[in-house]
Order: structure tokens, then C-alpha cells, then sequence
């Protein structure tokens, strides 16, 4: 047999290896039914409009440190950060004893629509602080914002500085032009207020944007790589639960994601000392409370050199930044991260009592 | 068994295999060209409707530059009891046509990126001879080469161009479109977006007339404006007038 027919012969073998795998695959999928996400008990404690403001029930000794409002993006649902018992952020977050509220953005529809940024920054976020800030009775609070949610929680604590005793920020976009960011080169030439004169921007069209960023491996090879898990069960549910989540997108209310893309994408005005919320000025420089960045070194949509220029800009000198080696969503699911990074946000805010 | 690696090119087997993938990546660049100077060239309006084909050949023989009103008689307005119809009727038309056109341009950058990965990858098991030993191996490479080809692209000002003014097209359809539905729904009595837009504005103003009222009334603008539920559950929506009050459990800070 010569050498051709010898490697012919093994990529066959290989090729009917990888179509029994995907059979069993398929057939284990058969029997998943729905998964089940948001792992950890919790409870509404405030509601307005679409948005609910959770509170986790505690599941270990209060570490008496100031309650944490972790204020997520509006673009995904917030259930990654408490996506199964062992893929949870929230989770570890409550086990070192940390009273944890997460401010849910919900659904907007079309009743959302002329809700403007500064609606939900100064609007919704705000009476949320509020709401905490009188049930504890305290004047300042820990603020976490993730992704687009560390943008509206560093526009918050500009504007209302004495509210905030502490700020973490995670894989936050500051800086919205820097090269490495493609999101923001598509954005540049996006008409945004044709985009959104017929209503909301659908959250289909924004995962399309986003598959498109990594076609590929987004589109392809995930799934092909589904194929190596042999109808493992517990990695198929794993799967799905991640799977759900990506594709679980609300749609956009228009004139907010108007003012987000052209304010931040296009005008870059939070870093140029330019935005105005709520008819005030925000200044990055008022912002003077400890303030923790943590970055992702392989993140794909804010990169890191969107986010490491925060310590330059604000007026805080207490500025520490945590650059983690993972992705945007591996940060808070992937295999070392999912322990290391809730331990580091803990252990920095115990030495900030 | 070859001392070079099965997916080297230099091998028999190999190299047959990707002149075959780079070969169909040029058959499908080649598609897309024809696809651009089909949508640029052939399109209506220059194609007459069906009924008025008839006088296609009559109009042709006066040599007036084809059987299109446009060329005809250049910036004829929309006339008669319908004009709006037409107008909008034209515009969604002349829009198809701009996103067919751009469609077909961003699909020939999407080939030309394929073939140019398909290069990639013959360049990289030329250099690593014996480096890809399964077919997992020749796809994750593959994948490898896609997408640095692709993020290289992706990143150039005509890419970021081009996607914008898919958008761009896309939105403009939607706006037009948005107009029928809206005659559709008056000529159904059917409540329309604008009816709907309305009260939704009437509402919004309404709430922000409360907050701002209890605001100077002294109470808090959650209470204005939100419901507090604490032993809301975590499933539905917050019925806070129903759900008793508890008090916090946790030490307060």
C-alpha cells in the first residue's frame, strides 16, 4: 500500500471516529430537555418598569462588608454570573460572605424605546442604589459593573461620587478607539439614528454583530468541537447552558443604545471629558472612591486596551487593575478564573473595610 | 508511510487535496464577481414591468435612452391618486437594489478572505511538514487560518465600510417599510406605531410628572416610581402592594 492510500485510509478511519462521535452526541442531546440557569436563591426586592433589583440570600457568615450592587450590561442577561452551582460568580461572591444585589436590565420593548441612556443611568440605577443605600442604612455602597454595565457604573459614580465607597469594574470599555477594537471600527460608520427611527434594535441583529467578530470559531468550530464531548452528559448541559445564554438577547431600547453607540463608539466622549448625563457633566476625574479593573487578556470584544487606560482618567489614587487570562466570557466560566477572579474581588475589598 | 506529514502539501495525497479546496474557494470568488456585475447591470428599473412590455419595443425605437422613466425624463415626479404609494414603491425598490449590489461586493470579499486562507494554509504545512497528523488537526488549522485571514480584513476601513452600509441600506428598508405598515394599519383601523408611539410618550411624561411631584412632596422617588417587594419571588414580576415587608435578616452595615 503506498503512502497516499495509507493516509486516505486513515483520514476514513478518522472521519467514521468523528461520525459515531457525533452520533452519540446527537442522541445524548435527545435527552437534555431544558436547562436549567440562574443556580443561586434569590429574591426581587425592587422593581420598576422591565428592571428588578435582586438580593441573594446569604450562604455563609457576613464578612460585614458593605453590600455589592453588581450592575450588568444591558446587551446580555445576567444569569452568566450565576450560570450553574459551580459556574457562578454570584455564588463564590457569597460564600466569602459578601451581600450581593444585581440589578437585572430585563426586556426592554417597545414601551422602552425613547428610554434615553441617561434614564437608566441616572433613572434606574440610581433608584436602585437608592433602594439599597435605605435598607442598610449606610451612605455609599460597593458598585460592580460588568462589560457596558462597568460604562454606566463608572458614568454613576462620576456623577454621584459620594454614593460609591468602591468600585470594581469588569471587562469595562473606557477608551472605545483604540485599534485592537472591532466592534468599535464597525460602529464608526453605522447611521445609528437610521438604524433605530424604526424602533428597538433587535437583540438578534447584535448577536449577529457579534458571531461576525469570530465567524469561525463561533459559527463552526464550537460546534464541531461538540462532537469531542462523546455524549458526555454533564458536558452537553454545560454546553447548552452557555449555548442558551449567548442567544438569550434582549432587544435594545432605541434611544439608549442610540446614545451608547454615538456617545461612546463614535464620539469616545466618557474618556474626552465630554459626555453629559442628565443635563451634568460627567468627569472620570470625580471619581475618587478605591477603584479595581479587572481585564481579560484574550477578550475579543473589549479589549484589553479598551479598558486599561481607566486608571489614567480617574481622580481615584487608590487604582489597582487585575488582567486575568481568559476571554470575555471565560473570565467568569472558565476552568481557573471562575474561583480565582470572586477570591481576588473579595480579598481587595477586605483590605478596603 | 512518507516521512513528510499526510497534510504536507508536498504530499501526494495533500496536495491534491488542497488544490481541490483552493480551486473551489477561486470557483466561488469567480461566482461573486458575476454576482456584482449581474446586480450593477441588470436590475429594474431598466427591466419594464410585464405590462407594459408591449410598448417597450415602441420606446426603444424613439431612441430616448431605453424604456426608463428615470433616463426618460430625469427627476419625473410620482403623479396621480397613488403618487405616495409609488414614491415609497420606488424607494424600497431603489434600496433592494443597493443592498443586492453591496450584498454581492461583501460576498466576493468574503471569497477572496476564504481563498486567501486556504493560501495560508498550504504556506503552513509546507513550513511544518510533518504537522498536522488527523483531519482534527487539518481543521483546527484551518480555523487558525480563517480567522487570522479574516480579523486582518475585518480590521481594514473598506470591511468596516462595507458592513456599515449593509446596515445602512438595511435601515433605510426598514424605515420605508415602516410607512406602508403604517397606511396598511389606518386603512384596517388598526392602532398604528405613531398611535402607539404617542401614548407611550403620554405615559412616560405622566410618570416623570409623578416623580417630580412626589420628589417635592417630600417622599422618595422609589416610592413614585418603583415597588419594593422583598419577599418577591425570584420568577415573576415584583407585586409589591401585595408582598409583606421583612426585615432584613443579614446584619445591616
Amino acid at each position: 500500500m503506498n503512502a497516499s492510500t495509507e493516509s486516505l485510509a486513515e483520514m476514513l478511519q478518522s472521519a467514521a471516529a468523528m461520525q459515531e462521535r457525533g452520533r452519540s452526541v446527537l442522541q445524548s442531546m435527545l435527552g437534555l430537555g431544558d436547562v436549567e440557569v440562574g443556580a443561586t436563591e434569590k429574591h426581587c426586592v425592587y422593581s420598576e418598569d422591565k428592571i428588578r433589583l435582586y438580593r441573594y440570600s446569604a450562604l455563609a457568615r457576613s464578612a460585614n462588608l458593605k453590600p455589592v450592587l453588581i450592575c450588568y450590561a444591558m446587551v446580555n442577561r445576567p444569569y452568566l454570573l450565576d450560570l450553574q452551582p459551580d459556574r457562578s460568580f454570584i455564588r463564590e461572591l457569597l460564600l466569602s460572605g459578601l451581600d450581593v444585589y444585581l440589578l437585572d436590565w430585563g426586556y426592554p420593548d417597545g414601551a422602552d424605546r425613547f428610554s434615553s441612556f441617561d434614564a437608566y443611568v441616572d433613572g434606574y440605577l440610581r433608584r436602585c442604589i437608592e433602594f439599597v443605600l435605605r435598607e442598610h442604612v449606610i451612605d455609599s455602597l460597593t458598585l460592580l459593573g460588568v462589560c457596558q454595565g462597568g460604562t454606566m457604573s463608572l458614568c454613576y459614580a462620576a456623577l454621584h461620587p459620594a454614593e460609591i465607597s468602591q468600585l470594581i469594574t469588569m471587562v469595562t470599555p473606557v477608551d472605545f478607539k483604540t485599534p485592537e477594537n472591532l466592534l468599535s471600527k464597525w460602529a464608526q460608520h453605522i447611521d445609528v439614528d437610521l438604524l433605530t427611527r424604526s424602533g428597538n434594535v433587535s437583540g438578534d441583529f447584535l448577536n449577529l454583530v457579534y458571531l461576525s467578530l469570530m465567524p469561525f470559531r463561533l459559527t463552526q468550530q464550537k460546534y464541531v468541537n461538540l462532537l469531542q464531548m462523546q455524549g458526555d452528559r454533564v458536558q452537553l448541559e454545560n454546553f447548552m447552558r452557555m449555548e442558551k445564554w449567548i442567544f438569550d438577547s434582549p432587544d435594545q431600547p432605541a434611544a439608549a443604545f442610540r446614545e451608547f453607540i454615538k456617545w461612546f463608539f463614535q464620539e469616545n466622549r466618557l474618556i474626552r471629558d465630554e459626555l453629559t448625563l442628565a443635563g451634568r457633566p460627567v468627569r472620570l476625574k470625580n471619581l475618587t472612591a478605591p477603584v479595581l479593573n479587572i481585564y481579560a487578556s484574550k477578550d475579543h470584544l473589549v479589549p484589553p486596551s479598551a479598558s486599561i487606560p481607566l486608571g489614567a482618567h480617574i481622580g481615584s489614587k487608590d487604582y489597582q487593575s487585575l488582567e486575568v487570562d481568559a476571554g470575555h466570557i471565560g473570565l467568569y466560566v472558565g476552568g481557573k478564573t471562575r474561583k480565582s477572579v470572586p477570591a481576588a474581588v473579595t480579598a481587595w475589598l477586605q483590605t478596603r473595610r | 508511510m512518507s516521512a513528510q506529514g499526510p497534510f504536507s502539501s508536498a504530499h501526494p495525497f495533500s496536495s491534491g487535496f488542497l488544490k481541490a479546496w483552493v480551486d473551489q474557494a477561486g470557483a466561488f470568488q469567480e461566482m461573486f464577481a458575476r454576482l456584482v456585475d449581474q446586480s450593477t447591470g441588470a436590475m429594474p428599473p431598466s427591466m419594464p414591468p410585464p405590462h407594459l412590455a408591449p410598448w417597450k419595443s415602441f420606446v426603444d425605437a424613439l431612441g430616448m435612452g431605453g424604456f426608463n422613466p428615470e433616463q426618460m425624463f430625469p427627476g419625473t415626479p410620482a403623479l396621480g391618486l397613488s403618487r405616495e404609494y409609488q414614491e415609497t414603491a420606488a424607494r424600497l425598490l431603489d434600496l433592494s437594489k443597493q443592498f443586492q449590489q453591496r450584498y454581492a461586493e461583501f460576498a466576493q470579499q468574503n471569497a477572496t478572505i476564504m481563498q486567501d486562507a486556504f493560501h495560508v494554509l498550504k504556506k503552513r504545512f509546507d513550513a511544518t511538514p510533518s504537522g498536522g497528523k488527523t483531519p482534527a488537526d487539518l481543521y483546527d488549522a484551518w480555523i487558525d487560518c480563517a480567522e487570522g485571514t479574516y480579523a486582518q480584513a475585518a480590521h481594514s476601513e473598506r470591511f468596516a465600510r462595507l458592513l456599515a452600509e449593509l446596515c445602512n441600506i438595511s435601515s433605510a428598508f426598514k424605515v420605508e417599510r415602516g410607512k406602508l405598515t403604517e397606511q396598511i394599519a389606518r386603512h384596517l383601523d388598526l392602532p398604528s406605531r405613531a398611535e402607539v408611539d404617542t401614548l407611550h410618550h403620554q405615559v412616560r411624561n405622566l410618570q416623570l410628572a409623578m416623580r417630580a411631584a412626589a420628589a417635592s412632596s417630600g417622599a422618595s422617588g422609589a416610592a413614585a416610581s418603583g415597588s419594593a417587594a422583598s419577599s418577591q419571588s425570584a420568577a415573576g414580576p415584583a407585586k409589591a402592594s401585595k408582598a409583606a415587608r421583612k426585615p432584613p435578616k443579614r446584619t445591616k452595615k
